[in-house]
């Protein structure tokens, strides 16, 4: 295995994770403020892709990246006045039934709108092409187009989508302006207060529930990015929200419900897992191995599962006394 | 109760054997009017004693396969339409018996059900049909897996199942069953077909790397795209199987870009194989060279709903297919031409398999006089027939398997495309002598594989 073949593998590994990383953010963002239990992100995710289809054909990619994202921290909104707000109270079972249904009838819905299969989403042209990075002495034909990194590592050249590199930075950018958003800003500080004890805030007359409502949107907006974003990449069909759902959920439980930075650290778990799993499947040259590894790589994201809860029941970040 | 009351004396033994080589050594022939008594099998004949028969269309309505559901039902609903009142491929099929006034004079009806793309409902909504409903004969499916488990179940049931889209050696091999009864080609046969052009066009030194939906089918269109292409000289680097309806392939592309080698090939179907081939294009896979040669992409089976979701990434990729709109022999012309009247679009591939198989079934019941299984699957055994689409083609006995001619399909550029259907063009009608091969072949399940009795033994 070369020390481009591992490079590769590594960004595969970083993209991969962006994407779980971006709809766990809004999974665990709800549940760790408001306590909600959302199944229904991966729909929010669907619609998100869906919209941007039709806006990106009629509107053009720029229009729907700003867009799609607003659309849906509206439609949070709509969403959680309308139907989730009566669920605080609940218990965690009946939240996951409510919004379970709502992911089955968006998913139908959109079925029969625009039919079972996928719907092409092509890249925008300055989207589109592959990222040359470029070792040390390398030889670089100029006649290949497209941007150029130096990586002194590097034996030769290798490459890499452009459009997937984009969907790194944009989840870690992403990342970021949700913690300072949380950490740095007064309505962040509220909110933090608010999951402590909602009920004293009301006494000093904060109101509370607005600041909730918006939160449920912010949510919804990441779901709208990763539409966006994470769209091109894994095609737009009604099925690929539940799709993603499940290994977004289990970064969230892997990296401890509630917990951000739990999602972040489980998200590229699960990536590189998948990742280098795949890789050594393909590179291992023993047949015995190369079988064990096959099959690994289609389970890699459970095993991990398993054994992150088994060595700690609560996820790597996990806190006492959520979700139990 | 001991257990040992329930072994068998020896004289026990003695008494069943003797019984056992009365009952096989008695004349079992169902020739016409030899077997006076047609005997109670499945919904015969309490299926058929009044004025209609009903059909059973078990198709997935929900689930990945949707879309190819729908056109299939579609299909369906003209069949029956030109059974009852004539048209389509009654106008060209050779030996025809039908009559255009319903099967044996009783007007066809139907009834639905929805397969979701999982055997276990398929089975159920199956077994509704045929326990409430009473149909006579089902169809359906889309999925080798949902197949598979049909044909089992008809023959349980003692009612003859007429596969729609099922690509995967099994159904016409090992799982072959007496019952169940296949138009469409298989991957095997795909690999006859698809070999020789890829050797002539991408030439014959070339190092693949395979992508393989995990199950049935995926397992077997890998094995036959190996063996084809490893006979025209290429090297198998790879295989990797994948998950069913994984929406991301990106680690599985990045080991192909890692590997040595030049050809990637896809045995994905439906999403799986948009999705692969659309994240194939995203890597720069299609303009990439690999041992001074051009990257290349191969998808073994194509079909239209696949490449319009696949866009314009198709265009150049080759692949395999059991019909096309563009076909201009007398029956799919007919046929086309009737669907696009009623529907305003072109058949796909699974709506004229679905079509013909209605057809085929009826064809066979009016020849024998009769709806008892026996009869029907006697009438079908060994049937040729002209006017259901290119050439003749053969119902052969030993694995139920139909044999005609296929097709190896080119996807187009966008620029080369006269609507937004005109998505593939034929490269090559491959006789029906050529994708031709023995019914006892390993690939079939070998010696061992049985359609099991006339009767079933319920």
């Amino acid at each position: 295995m070369t020390i481009n073949s591992i490079f590769l593998m590594v960004l595969t590994g970083l993209q991969l994770g962006a994407i779980y990383a971006l709809i766990a953010l809004g999974l665990t963002l709800i549940f760790g403020t408001l306590g909600v239990v959302n199944f229904a992100h991966g729909a929010l995710y669907l619609i998100a892709a869906y919209c941007a289809v039709f806006a990106a054909q009629s509107l053009g990619f720029g229009l729907a990246i700003v867009l799609v994202p607003i659309i849906l921290f509206i439609f949070g909104i709509a969403m959680e006045r309308g139907l989730i707000r009566f669920f605080y109270q609940r218990p965690h079972t009946d939240q996951i039934l409510v919004t379970f249904g709502i992911a089955i009838v968006v998913e139908e819905v959109l079925k029969w709108m625009f039919g079972a299969n996928n719907i092409p989403f092509a890249l925008p042209s300055w989207g589109a092409g592959q990222v040359l990075f470029y070792g040390l002495g390398a030889n670089v034909p100029a006649a290949i187009p497209g941007i150029r990194v130096p990586m002194p590592f590097l034996e030769g050249f290798a490459f890499f989508p452009a459009w997937r590199l984009l969907l790194i930075i944009v989840t870690a950018v992403t990342i970021f302006a949700l913690f300072a958003l949380l950490q740095f800003t007064r309505f962040g500080l509220v909110l933090r207060a608010g999951m402590r004890d909602p009920e004293m805030l009301r006494f000093l007359g904060v109101n509370v529930t607005i600041r909730f409502s918006i939160l449920f949107g912010i949510g919804a907006m990441i779901a709208g990015i990763a539409g966006v974003f994470g769209g091109p990449v894994t095609q737009v069909s009604p099925t690929v929200g539940m799709a993603l759902l499940v290994p977004s959920f289990l970064v969230v439980v892997i990296g401890g419900m509630g917990s951000m930075l739990g999602a972040l650290v489980a998200a590229l778990l699960l990536g590189m897992a998948s990742s280098f799993t795949t890789g050594f499947a393909a590179a291992v040259g023993d047949p015995t191995a190369k079988m064990a590894l096959t099959a690994l790589q289609q389970i890699v994201v459970y095993l991990v599962a398993v054994v992150v809860l088994l060595i700690r029941p609560r996820g790597l970040f996990g806190k006492k006394g959520i979700f139990e | 109760m001991k257990l040992t009351d329930k072994h068998l004396t020896r004289r026990g033994l003695l008494k069943a054997g003797a019984a056992t080589s009365l009952v096989l050594a008695a004349p079992l022939h169902f020739v016409r009017g030899a077997w006076a008594q047609e005997k109670a099998i499945g919904t015969f004949p309490a299926g058929t004693s009044g004025s209609s028969v009903k059909y059973g269309f078990i198709v997935p309505q929900t689930g990945a396969y949707a879309d190819e559901g729908a056109d299939e039902l579609r299909a369906y609903q003209l069949a029956v339409k030109h059974l009852n009142g004539g048209g389509g491929m009654l106008e060209t099929m050779k030996p025809l018996s039908l009559k255009g006034n319903g099967v044996l004079g009783k007007k066809v009806e139907y009834v639905t059900g929805d397969t979701q793309t999982n055997p276990d409902a398929a089975r159920q909504a199956a077994q509704r049909a045929i326990e409430r409903d009473k149909v006579i004969m089902f169809s359906g499916g889309s999925s080798s897996a949902v197949a598979v488990a049909q044909q089992y179940l008809a023959q349980d049931k003692g009612v003859i199942f007429m596969d729609a889209l099922t690509h995967s050696n099994d159904t016409t091999g090992k799982d072959r069953r007496r019952y169940g009864f296949r138009h469409f080609f298989n991957a095997y046969q795909s690999g006859i077909a698809l070999g020789p052009i890829l050797a002539e066009r991408y030439g014959k030194d070339r190092r693949a790397f395979h992508l393989t939906a995990d199950y049935t089918w995926g397992h077997t269109q890998y094995e036959s795209i190996r063996d084809a292409t490893e006979k025209q000289g290429w090297t198998t680097v790879n295989n990797i199987m994948t998950p069913l309806g994984a929406p991301d392939f990106s680690q599985y592309l990045t080991a192909a870009i890692n590997s040595d080698a030049d050809v990637l090939i896809l045995n994905h179907y439906g999403k799986d194989m948009v999705n692969s081939l659309t994240q194939a294009v995203q890597f720069g896979m299609r303009d990439m060279q690999k041992n001074g040669r051009n990257i290349e992409v191969v998808v073994p089976l194509y079909s239209e709903l696949m490449a319009k979701g696949a866009g314009d990434n198709i265009a150049g990729v080759l692949g395999t297919a059991n019909f096309n709109e563009k076909l201009d022999d007398p029956g799919s012309a007919a046929f086309i031409k009737a669907f696009t009247d009623e529907y305003g679009f072109p058949p796909s591939q699974a709506a004229q398999t679905a079509y013909v198989q209605t057809l085929l079934y009826s064809n066979a019941v009016e020849q024998a006089g009769t709806f008892y299984p026996p009869e029907v699957i006697k009438a079908l055994e060994g049937a040729e027939i002209e006017g259901i689409g290119p050439g003749k083609a053969l119902y052969r006995a030993e694995d139920h398997q139909c044999f005609h001619d296929i097709l190896v399909v080119e996807g187009k550029a966008p620029s080369d495309r006269q609507n937004q259907y005109d998505l593939l063009k034929i490269v090559k009608q491959v006789p029906r002598e050529e994708v031709t091969y023995p019914a006892d072949i390993p690939a079939f399940g070998g010696k061992d594989a049985q359609l099991g009795a006339y009767e079933p033994s319920a």
